[in-house]
């Protein structure tokens, strides 16, 4: 059974406290030094929830299996808490991105308070897995995201996760103002999951990154099993190259193919209409081949707004 | 003055968004030249009331013959965001003060930011007329960032009280002024007033303080009392005070006020029974900058800011 606990508090105007409640299941590892501890962690912005259903998922499967557990293993289901209880993505009354304060300060306005709450409580954790759907806009297949200079610790560690894609991107400097990139710093192999979408869930990917998480953590000494079966290898980003299809004019997109789809070169991956006048205004079209691993959920843009983002093998290999 | 269009965006279905500038003196002044930027977020209407407030003091001066180098005054970015009482971009929310220098293939956000820049670039000062982004309010300040590339001297001749001097935090880098330094604009920030409303004497301090740096950088020909004598500080030295509590805030103080130490600055009641939770006590003595403005305040917050010439006490 796992023990929980309020393990950040900050008093509320008016008879409330905003609170950040943790279940840690492998308390009596404590004391062992051996013993890794991992936080599983969900909520930082509101507006995402397939994290909660993992956190979920993960919990009842240690309830039935704490005989497995060797380690320490916290599940944070909302930091964002008064975000994730409202639809609202930033951290509500300062309508800041709890993601774009990081490491936080105790002598900052309350996001900041809140992010620094955050990473004293988690130091100390040899992994934690940031898991994110996204956005409402964006719906986008199981994978990690992984800055270029975090490539050679994290990339082995995201490749037991059982997604469907790493991603190493070249870093901005903005995302130093990441939870991941403070835990990292501090020494917490910190991997950032991005799966479905905002404000929905999608099932299937909640018992795929179950899974994975619990071959990590087999891997990690953190359970004693023998590994779930049947867990898959993700592609690798710099085995190809990202294309990304952006909206050339304002409009409803209205797409022609579904999410997670192979397409070839040339194919029409949606329409941009305009409701008023009846005219259909772009075609929108494949620049390379591969496979769509993002697609607009969200259906109203603006010239530049993310319609997809396709996978596909490297120019000099076509 | 010359009234035209920066950017242009269409929309799905509201009017065009329109970024407006409007330029003074002649194009072909050999004068130096300035552009200064107003609200860039929906909840900055003390700033779009002081770059309004300078179009229509400029146009006068103008009229009068007075302007002898180039000025452009942007008054509004995010008109979007200031018609629907939205702080960012109303549709995804992104903030288009942290997209610079922007970039034309990306997102809409990205490239309202990026063809603004490209008409900012080649200024020779940038002004950049910033609101908090916490809920606070404060005397004007300058914000200057250490870049290398910026210019203590020009904003000296703000006049303002303080100017925080500081190495750029990673956030930074994609704000306007730390891109307008590296393309060698001498760019710095007025941080003043308080969001969603227009602080009258703040306003008037900006107001004065641009018209004497036009003035005294020989881009206006209208001479003013001197300002005041900048102090130079780094903001992380400002001693803070905090609430212990969580509550209904009630300040007893002004910005700008002088305080001794053990002096009450204010008090939290209890939001439900009325009864005094706390009295806020001056740790120090100094100049309270910055303070809450929001009738409620959570705890911890920071309620007052005091600034001194040594830090008095840092409160963990």
């Amino acid at each position: 059974m796992g023990i929980i606990e309020e393990v950040f508090t900050i008093e509320l105007p008016v008879g409330e406290n905003f609170r950040i409640q943790r279940c840690r299941y492998g308390s009596e590892f404590i004391e062992d030094k051996k013993a890794k501890r991992i936080s599983i962690v969900s909520g930082i912005h509101g507006d995402e929830l397939e994290g909660q259903y993992v956190c979920f998922l993960l919990g009842e499967w240690l309830r039935n299996n704490t005989n497995k557990i060797r380690g320490i293993i916290d599940i944070y289901p909302a930091i964002n808490s008064l975000g994730i209880d409202s639809i609202t993505r930033s951290v509500p009354f300062y309508d800041v991105d709890l993601n774009r304060t990081f490491p936080g300060s105790k002598n900052d306005f309350l996001p900041a308070q809140i992010a620094s709450g955050v990473v004293d409580v988690m130091r100390g954790s040899d992994f934690a897995i940031d898991i994110h759907s996204s956005n409402v806009f964006l719906r986008e297949i199981p994978q990690v995201r992984i800055a270029k200079s975090q490539e050679e610790t994290l990339v082995p560690l995201a490749n037991l996760l059982n997604i469907d894609f790493v991603w190493v991107h070249d870093a901005v400097t903005v995302l130093e103002s990441t939870f991941a990139h403070a835990m990292n710093t501090i020494g917490t192999k910190t991997l950032v999951v991005e799966m479905g979408v905002g404000m929905r869930l999608g099932y299937a990917y909640g018992h795929q990154l179950l899974k994975g998480i619990l071959n990590l953590m087999v891997h990690e000494g953190i359970l004693e099993m023998e590994p779930p079966k049947e867990v898959r290898f993700p592609i690798q980003s710099h085995v190809g190259e990202v294309a990304y299809l952006n909206a050339c004019c304002p409009g409803l997109f209205v797409p022609a193919i579904e999410h997670c789809q192979v397409i070839e070169q040339g194919t029409v991956v949606g329409h941009i209409v305009d409701p008023l006048s009846g005219i259909s205004k772009a075609e929108v079209i494949a620049p390379i081949g591969g496979i769509l691993f993002t697609l607009r959920a969200y259906p109203i843009v603006y010239e530049g707004s993310l319609l997809g983002r396709i996978f596909g093998s490297n120019k000099e290999e076509k | 003055m010359r009234r035209f269009d920066i950017v242009t965006l269409e929309s799905p279905n509201r009017a065009p968004l329109r970024i407006e500038g409007f330029e003074f003196g002649n194009k072909d002044s050999k004068g130096p030249t300035v552009a200064i930027v107003g609200a860039m977020n929906g909840d900055h209407i003390n700033q779009l009331f002081v770059a309004s407030g300078l179009v229509e003091y400029l146009r006068q001066k103008e009229s009068e013959g007075k302007i002898l180098g180039r000025i452009l005054i942007i008054p509004a970015v995010n008109a979007y965001a200031l018609n629907m009482g939205e702080k960012n971009w109303p549709l995804d929310k992104t903030d288009i003060s942290t997209m610079f220098p922007g970039y034309e293939l990306g997102e809409t956000t990205q490239r309202i930011a990026g063809r603004l820049f490209e008409t900012l670039k080649g200024y020779d000062y940038g002004i950049i007329l910033e609101g908090r982004r916490d809920q606070g309010m404060c005397l004007p300040y300058v914000k200057l960032i250490e870049s290398g590339y910026e210019d203590m001297e020009s904003v000296k001749d703000l006049g303002l009280g303080f100017i925080h001097y500081r190495p750029h935090e990673p956030t930074e880098t994609v704000m306007l002024q730390y891109n307008w330094q590296l393309w060698e604009t001498k760019a710095f920030s007025i941080v003043f007033g308080k969001t969603g409303t227009i602080d009258h004497n703040a306003s008037s301090e900006v107001h004065t303080a641009i018209v004497r740096f036009l003035s005294k950088r020989k881009i206006l020909d209208f001479a003013l009392f001197e300002g005041r004598v900048s102090n130079i500080i780094d903001p992380h030295k400002i001693t803070i005070v905090k609430a212990s509590r969580a509550g209904i805030f009630i300040s007893s103080m002004r910005c700008g006020a002088q305080v001794q130490k053990g002096k009450v600055m204010g008090k939290i009641t209890d939001a439900l029974t009325g009864e005094t939770l706390e009295e806020i006590l001056s740790p120090c003595e100094g100049i309270m900058t910055c303070q809450y403005s929001h009738s409620l305040i959570f705890q911890n917050s920071i309620a007052f800011r005091i600034a001194s010439v040594e830090l008095c006490c840092e409160l963990v």
